[in-house]
């Protein structure tokens, strides 16, 4: 018999595929629909009607949506998304310029919320009703009542400005170079053994990376809680702690594992939408990532370029998905052992 | 004889905002090694604290108020700090709850959490061997294939398998007490009188004291070697069970055993709520001979 994970993962895959077909038809529609000639606007003001003429025929703009679309997924299909009109390059290759420094900061404060938000969470629900659970709801509430962007000002006002202890903008100081491998800079300069780039890549990071964890640390922080709080509820808390564990013990394991499984659906969603909050984000920052690319091209509508950039954010948030429903399989023994699939 | 278990005068009320709620007022009770003592009442008439105040948890509650002794092999465990009163759970004493499933860690597997229990006795002993003395407890619980069940989760199991998987925990560090808090009320009555009789047999070749709580006295004739009924936070009659069954002296213990259920049928006997007699002094019969 199949495994069950197996199986799960084959669902997934499926699910995926169908959702992405359906963003990229939207993306396409949207992108069509709105007025404005793109031909016209790539080629400026100046450019001849018989120039516009050409350029469309040459983007399929004449023939009907259908064909369009399905010229746009044989395209798709190749690894070529066209022609960004904003830098004359090919988008895939701007989008292989840009991504890893967006994924870079999403990763990294993805992985601030986690490190933060769960032992946050942990705390305020062993010590339910007691000064530090007040003192956590304090905190979460304050980061998840306002957006990243205006954490991304305070941080940087805060601890680049007032008290320069990181740099105000940018990845890393210009005197590095760096040679490109991954395009994650924090790896490419452990590659190349430059231990003073590596920091200073890593200082570069920091202040972004958590005016875009903050909200999800408060997120993490108060689903944890609440589950965990009511998991306390639970017999087997009552079993573990007439067991004599201690109270640490109990909360790190027995409570914490039962209670996370549906944390982490939530936990892998808001992972995913900073990938939208980093837009604002980078370009507080000025970092150089896909987001900012994104507001641009959107600005410039750049259709090839936007189609692009949300197909690849779209399967971004797939894959997280996947890899948090994974994750749930993992940690959730009814699901690895269920018989019948249960998501 | 030297007592186990020796409970005097203790009383425990909850402080909220406002008031002050009595649960237990002054109730005094021991146990024997090896001795197998019911507590029956009704729910509500502070059974289930008491055992909770024994273990030792209530007293980490902030708005319980208690006093009085309640002195284990000894030594006084309202006096003690925190950390030697949970040194005492899990090993000198543990506990049976109520519904097995549900008091099984739904995320680790059977061997897992025996691992960590036995390991409270001794914390470096190692994998193999906590596995192979739970296969050994499970087996004595005639638990067929135990590796089977120690692989699995309490979901995969049935509720009386749980049961014993849980009986065979609370026996495995050979504790002095085992407090049974109307176990198996969540399975069927079948069941639960197939793993009563195990229970019985367990605690009998181990010599562990048990304290049995119930409200089913037809459970209690079959379990306990004492008996004491508890009414709203007071005992009210004690003595050994042969005894108390011949002669039920005090109202309250009379309405309670007019209360078990017949399968010869006739319904259930009513019970008045509240009863003038009921709060009548409590009527003791001695020690077992």
């Amino acid at each position: 018999m199949q495994s069950p994970v197996l199986r799960l993962l084959m669902r997934r895959l499926g699910i995926s595929l169908i959702v992405l077909i359906g963003v990229s038809m939207l993306i396409f529609s949207i992108a069509r629909v709105i007025p404005g000639d793109p031909a016209r606007i790539a080629l400026g003001p100046n450019a001849t009607t018989e120039q516009v003429a050409n350029l469309r025929a040459e983007m399929h703009l004449d023939d009907s949506l259908v064909v369009q679309y399905g010229h746009f997924v044989a395209d798709v299909a190749r690894g070529d998304l066209g022609m960004s009109l904003y830098t004359n390059r090919p988008v895939t290759l701007d989008i292989a310029q840009f991504l890893p420094a967006t994924l870079e900061l999403v990763l990294f404060a993805g992985v601030i919320m986690v490190a933060c938000g769960l032992p946050l969470g942990i705390l305020a629900a062993r010590h339910k009703g007691r000064w530090q659970d007040n003192l956590v709801r304090l905190f979460t509430l304050l980061t998840v009542s306002a957006p990243s962007f205006v954490w991304a000002v305070i941080l940087m006002l805060l601890f680049a400005f007032y008290l320069p202890l990181f740099p105000i903008a940018g990845r890393i100081s210009d005197i590095y170079e760096i040679e490109r491998v991954t395009g994650f800079l924090t790896i490419d300069t452990l590659l190349s053994g430059n231990l003073l780039a590596f920091g200073n890549a890593l200082s570069h990071l920091v202040l972004p990376a958590c005016a875009l964890a903050l909200s999800g640390i408060g997120q993490a922080a108060r689903l944890t809680r609440a589950n965990m709080v009511e998991t306390y509820d639970r017999p087997y808390i009552e079993m573990a702690q007439a067991y004599g564990f201690f109270p640490s013990r109990i909360a790190r394991m027995y409570a914490f594992k039962p209670s996370l499984i549906p944390s982490l659906t939530i936990i892998g969603l808001d992972f995913a939408a900073m990938l939208g909050n980093a837009f604002l984000v980078e370009a507080v920052f000025a970092w150089p990532g896909l987001s900012r690319y994104g507001v641009a091209v959107i600005l410039r509508k750049d259709l090839n370029a936007i189609m692009g950039t949300v197909l690849v954010i779209a399967l971004t948030f797939l894959i997280v998905n996947i890899i948090v429903d994974l994750l749930i399989a993992f940690l959730n023994p009814r699901i690895r052992h269920s018989t019948r699939a249960s998501l | 004889m030297t007592k186990l278990l020796e409970i005097s005068d203790l009383t425990l009320s909850f402080k909220e905002l406002f008031a002050t709620t009595d649960v237990l007022h002054g109730i005094s009770l021991s146990i024997a090694a090896g001795e197998r003592v019911a507590l029956v009442g009704e729910s509500g008439s502070g059974k289930s604290v008491t055992a909770r105040i024994i273990l030792g948890l209530l007293q980490e509650t902030k708005t319980a108020h208690i006093t009085g002794d309640v002195v284990f092999e000894g030594k006084d465990i309202s006096g003690m700090v925190r950390r030697d009163r949970a040194r005492l759970r899990g090993t000198e004493m543990s506990m049976i709850f109520q519904d097995p499933t549900s008091s099984l860690n739904p995320t680790f597997t059977i061997g897992r959490q025996f691992i960590e229990i036995l390991r409270r006795r001794d914390g470096n002993r190692a994998k193999a061997d906590c596995l192979l003395r739970a296969t050994e407890m499970l087996d004595e619980v005639s638990i067929p294939n135990p590796e089977r069940v120690l692989a699995s989760y309490a979901f995969q199991l049935s509720g009386g398998m749980n049961q014993r998987v849980m009986i065979a925990m609370a026996l495995a560090n050979q504790p002095k007490l085992l407090l049974a808090d109307e176990p198996g009320t969540a399975l069927d009555v079948s069941v639960q009188a197939q793993t009563l009789d195990l229970m019985r047999n367990m605690v009998t070749d181990h010599r562990t004291a048990v304290l049995f709580i119930s409200h089913n006295l037809g459970v209690v004739r079959e379990f306990a070697d004492r008996v004491f009924v508890i009414y709203r936070g007071n005992i009210v009659e004690d003595g050994p069970t042969a005894a108390i069954f011949a002669d039920p002296r005090h109202a309250y213990t009379r309405a309670l055993m007019s209360a078990v259920p017949r399968i010869t049928g006739a319904g259930l006997p009513e019970v008045p709520e509240v009863s003038e007699a009921f709060l009548a002094p409590q009527i003791s019969h001695g020690d077992v001979a």
